[in-house]
């Protein structure tokens, strides 16, 4: 025991930061793992549940809704938002705070405020809603409807952690291509872009989950078509919690897995 | 030397973590001794009235937080009886929700004390039409092409399967067999039956509207935004609502929008059924107040529920569009504190003097410190075995 001891405290001289840091930080861990494993437990109690739920169609559409939707909205965040990262971590401009402040404005207001706010714009008669109308889309209670409240409050994840990658770019590298008569466009592609893979990775995953997290301002903008959250909240409101767990557990559990593989690949690409 | 910073780093550390159950107790004594909160989950149709009520609750009582959640009936009823959360106050729109939700566990009396009806509201800058619409041919409007109505969700909230009834109502009143046809069974997954001289309407989980004519949300205050902003031409709700949201309405007639008791015989000829298989019959919309037994503070409570009934709380109902009922009508196991206000339900037998109140005491766990101390425990055995690990 005593030997033990002198070879901890040996080990903690070597290594004392990390294992503060690991005791500290499983706090968190286990905040999560407490609670969801709270959540899976219960409903090991009722598998014939958790298979029933599995096997309903409308619950696998609303799950696919959410994923597909959330992935769609990621996309197009990306689309948009690794420009706009690229360009704030190279750029010095005046009024820069100000874009970087624009941008994480949806990560501040109340998701209900956000809902309705986009309501107002993309209705029939809004300010977007009404041109888009005409051309014969319809934005409320359809698919766009998801996809531009998911990408309102989830594409600031992406841009952040995007300029964060690319300012960790360093700039000489960049001056190597070029000095070695590569243009602008290829360097970023073949030099800036490989390199920040990483961080783009992880922004658009972050993104991603967030997306598909998205309840109250999907609902103000579209609760129909039905997408995970909702029916989630739906089923815990008109038949109960037993009814609700299940499809959460099989959504999480889908995530999970996502996630986790999402994960290696993002380790993978460093 | 390095040795001991790190003990005494370890040292520090754990006596602030032996803290928390302290803390944690103190705090939880202090509270039992002194109560201040009121917890209140309420209907959203009862936001308005009973924020008023808040506001002069807390001036009559200092030291007194009310603390108001509001929710779809069902839902404000299932945070107490399924996801657990004690509360002093339960206030639905639906009186009857008490009993059927509610009895015997989590509650044994309630108080009728409010009345309410459907209107049919609109923007009366942007809707269409507003400048033709009337009590006697709004179901022409809305069967227009390009008029889009909403209804919040039957299955969640009792204003939606209001609604619905509201229109089924409307084809006795005005003659006309296709109204609720038109409106409802053409643009929704909603069935009717009928059954001698009285219909049954099913409401299924996915009521899969026609989004382009139909909005439906889940309840109906998330409705009332999208009135005012424009989205939507008409929707039926609560008068209190349009009232309180400066909103115009139609004036349905008192034979379909569920006001009076008068016509409790006509209302009763549809009923809906819910996703969850509960039958609703229609009847005039009146609201009911309990609190629950396991309320943290149910003597604050009961003081809430006197002043809402009482005549302070009266006035604040008739001037938000939700006529009180005086004196308001008690069933169950009414408490005595209320008896001087309250009429009990005709018909019904006085408690005898021996069953005396419910049951207030909480589930609450006698020693929430118990829990952290266990986790601590777990986490720096983890800690010790990744340690040993190495």
């Amino acid at each position: 025991m005593n030997l033990l001891l002198r070879w901890s405290v040996e080990k903690l001289k070597r290594e004392k930061i990390f294992l503060l840091s690991l005791f500290l930080g499983l706090f968190l861990v286990a905040f999560v793992v407490i609670t969801l494993g709270n959540m899976f437990y219960q409903q090991a109690e009722d598998v014939d549940g958790l298979i029933a739920v599995a096997l309903d169609p409308v619950v696998l559409k609303a799950i696919g809704v959410s994923l597909s939707m959330a992935l769609v909205s990621t996309l197009i965040a990306f689309l948009f938002g690794v420009p706009l990262a690229y360009f704030l971590a190279r750029k010095e401009l005046w009024g820069k705070s100000i874009i970087e402040g624009i941008v994480d404005v949806p990560l501040m207001i109340p998701h209900i405020v956000a809902g309705i706010a986009l309501y107002g714009v993309f209705m029939r008669y809004g300010l977007i809603g009404a041109p888009l109308r005409r051309l014969g889309f319809v934005i409320t209670d359809a698919y766009p409807g998801i996809v531009i409240a998911m990408l309102f409050m989830s594409f600031p994840y992406l841009v952040n952690s995007a300029r964060e990658g690319f300012k960790g770019v360093d700039p000489r590298l960049e001056n190597v291509a070029r000095s070695l008569g590569a243009s602008h466009w290829r360097t970023f592609r073949e030099i800036t872009f490989p390199l920040a893979f990483p961080s783009l990775l992880n922004g658009a995953i972050l993104s991603w989950g967030r997306a598909i997290s998205e309840f109250s301002a999907v609902l103000v903008l579209a609760y129909y078509p039905i997408s995970a959250p909702i029916l989630i909240y739906e089923k815990f409101t008109s038949f109960g919690l037993r009814a609700s767990r299940p499809v959460s557990v099989l959504l999480i559990s889908v995530c999970l897995v996502i996630f986790v593989v999402l994960r290696v690949l993002h380790r993978r690409s460093k | 030397m390095e040795r001991r910073k790190i003990l005494l780093a370890l040292g520090i550390l754990m006596v602030v973590l032996a803290c928390i159950p302290v803390v944690v107790f103190y705090t939880h004594l202090v509270e039992v001794q002194e109560p201040k909160t009121v917890k209140v989950f309420h209907a959203g149709s009862l936001s308005v009235p009973f924020e008023e009520a808040e506001r002069q609750f807390e001036a009559l009582h200092s030291n007194v937080n009310v603390q108001r959640e509001s929710y779809g009936s069902v839902e404000a009823i299932r945070q107490i009886t399924e996801v657990g959360k004690s509360g002093d106050v339960l206030g639905s729109a639906d009186f009857a929700l008490i009993p059927n939700m509610m009895y015997p566990e989590f509650a044994d009396w309630y108080v009728r004390f409010a009345t309410n009806d459907i209107v049919l509201a609109y923007n009366s800058e942007m809707s269409h039409y507003t400048d033709e619409i009337t009590p006697e041919n709004w179901y022409e409007i809305l069967r227009r092409d390009g008029v889009t109505f909403g209804f919040s969700n039957p299955n969640l909230d009792p204003c939606g399967y209001r609604s619905v009834m509201v229109c089924k109502l409307a084809e006795l009143r005005y003659n006309d067999a296709r109204i609720f046809e038109d409106l409802i069974l053409k643009n929704t997954a909603i069935t009717v039956s009928e059954e001698d001289g009285t219909y049954v309407i099913q409401t299924p989980e996915q009521l899969e509207p026609n989004t382009g004519k139909v909005t439906i949300r889940p309840k109906e205050v998330d409705l009332t935004a999208l009135i005012e902003a424009g989205g939507l031409d008409y929707y039926f709700i609560y008068r209190s609502v349009a009232v309180q949201h400066g909103l115009s309405f139609v004036d349905l007639p008192d034979e379909i929008d569920l006001s009076k008791v008068e016509y409790a015989d006509t209302y009763k000829k549809v009923k809906l059924q819910t996703a969850e298989g509960n039958t609703k019959t229609g009847k005039p919309i009146v609201y009911g107040i309990t609190v629950p037994t396991n309320a943290e503070n149910p003597k604050l409570g009961l003081e809430f529920v006197r002043f809402v009934i009482g005549e302070s709380g009266q006035k604040i109902f008739a001037d938000n569009g939700q006529p009180p009922i005086v004196p308001p009508v008690g069933s169950g196991n009414v408490p005595e504190e209320l008896k001087s206000l309250v009429q009990l339900e005709p018909g019904e037998s006085t408690p005898t003097p021996g069953t005396t109140p419910p049951p207030t005491s909480t589930p609450t766990p006698e020693e929430p410190g118990f829990e952290v101390i266990c986790a601590i425990t777990g986490l720096m055995g983890v800690a010790y075995l990744v340690l040993r690990g190495r």
